[in-house]
């Protein structure tokens, strides 16, 4: 018990005192989250949306496929995207193997699934009544269209933190795909892992308290949106 | 006066079953027109009809003497519908009131609103200012009546607009049907089953059963004959 409090101590002024290779992991994880959430949101809110919205033949299938997707191995995308992007792969020449934008990569690809899932879920469960509203006050079709994205503007949100949640804390795909090297591609969980098999706790209770922050903050606002669109 | 909607051999039907049936209905222009009739007489889809939500599977319906399949868009600019559950967005009493002015590029929106808001008794100073989440049942009908008040429609459509609304409210809601009628000349139809009150508000009543014209045989609500589907149906004239 003596040395779990003991590296509680320690982890205590590894943060207050600013310790470099701490804040190193902690600034990575923050890096390769925002590329990741920035490609997961251009890709993924547009094509939940649409799929939430319109209806076409397949869609059933498209929606099974993503949902599929929320429920895929992180290690199995890690090997899948290694596959590719290391240098005998397809995209090996644009060497983005033990990177930060080739773990951004993998951890879209993790993201997209349940920024997808989720925002059509979002639109789906809109009010029935929403779009007769809309028609009946007099909206075309392109303002139908609008109105429609501001009213799932809290889901959609609420989608938006699910997936950054998920990204921030993932591990197999960071590891495999950014080779957890130090000062450059060691996030916080890939340097928690490592430094428990070291046995210094005090680096890694340090970074996992931080993660935990990040965690409780991105859940105090998921908290907030579900309140607010009345979930 | 001039008919407004014309419905010749109207039949919808959903699936097999045939929800209506109208060989020939004229709404004249400038009435208060009320439907009535039991539940599943066909109220709501003739709402629906006539607030070009929905298209009959055959038959024609005209507005203004002109079809009105492919004109919907633009005919319900001036045709708004108040449904028995109205919907609110989910923003402030005044961009819901305003949401039908402000797509429309109208100007004077915040005055538009506050007049609106006033007609169906709602101080604007409490009221504008006001999430959809902060109302009662009765503020949320009467919010949305005030949506569609605001835009000074030729048409207005209400279904039940009474029903959950206490007396006073139900008061508040006939000087809102007559001042429409008097200072925008707007013509409305209005749902419902509260038959006294239809009576006192409505130039003509037309009763609805099994989706046909019909006529109450004793009193108002009291029993039902429905006429043979050839009858010919005509508003207030």
């Amino acid at each position: 018990m003596d040395y779990i409090l003991d590296g509680l101590r320690q982890a205590m002024v590894l943060l207050f005192a600013g310790d470099p290779e701490t804040f190193s992991a902690v600034w990575t994880t923050l890096v390769v989250t925002i590329e990741a959430m920035v490609a997961t949101l251009i890709l993924g809110t547009p094509a939940g949306f649409l799929l939430g919205y319109t209806t076409f033949p397949g869609k059933r299938f498209v929606r099974l496929l993503v949902e599929t997707f929320l429920s895929f191995p992180t290690v199995v995308i890690g090997l899948i995207v290694y596959a590719f992007i290391s240098r005998r792969g397809p995209l090996g020449e644009f060497g983005l193997l033990f990177t930060v934008p080739g773990m951004a990569v993998g951890l879209t690809i993790l993201g997209l699934p349940i920024v997808i899932a989720l925002t059509a879920q979002a639109v789906e469960n809109l009010d029935r009544r929403l779009r007769p509203t809309l028609l009946t006050l007099g909206a075309r079709p392109r303002q139908v269209f609008q109105t429609t994205l501001a009213e799932a503007r809290f889901g959609m949100l609420l989608a938006c933190t699910a997936a950054f949640g998920r990204i921030v804390s993932e591990i197999g795909i960071s590891m495999m795909l950014g080779g957890n090297i130090k000062w450059d591609t060691r996030t916080i969980t890939t340097a928690i892992a490592l430094e428990t098999g070291k046995g210094e706790f005090a680096t890694g209770i340090a970074l996992g308290i931080v993660l935990m922050v990040i965690a409780f903050l991105v859940n105090l606002v998921a908290a907030a949106l579900r309140r607010r669109s009345g979930e | 006066m001039s008919a407004l909607y014309e419905l010749r051999d109207v039949i919808q039907r959903y699936e097999d079953r045939v929800i209506l049936n109208l060989p020939h209905l004229d709404v004249p222009a400038g009435t208060i027109l009320g439907l009535a009739g039991p539940n599943g007489g066909g109220k709501s889809t003739l709402m629906r009809l006539f607030a070009f939500l929905e298209t009959p599977v055959s038959g024609e319906v005209r507005f203004d003497g002109r079809p009105s399949l492919g004109r919907e868009i633009e005919l319900r600019k001036i045709v708004t519908y108040f449904p028995q559950e109205p919907y609110l967005l989910k923003r402030s009493v005044r961009a819901n009131v305003g949401y039908g002015l402000t797509i429309r590029h109208l100007p004077n929106v915040n005055e538009r609103v506050n007049a609106a808001l006033e007609q169906v008794g709602l101080d604007p100073a409490k009221f504008v200012g006001r999430s959809w989440m902060q109302l009662s049942g009765g503020e949320v009908k009467r919010v949305a009546l005030a949506a569609r008040l605001a835009l000074r429609p030729r048409v207005l459509l209400l279904d039940e607009p009474t029903a959950n609304l206490d007396r006073s409210s139900a008061e508040l809601v006939r000087q809102a049907v007559f001042t429409a009628r008097e200072r925008h000349g707007t013509t409305l139809v209005i749902s419902g089953h509260d038959h006294p009150w239809l009576k006192a508000i409505c130039d003509d009543i037309i009763w609805l059963r099994d989706g046909m014209l019909s006529e109450p045989v004793k009193g108002i609500g009291d029993t039902w004959e429905p006429l043979a589907p050839q009858t010919k149906g005509t508003a207030a004239s």
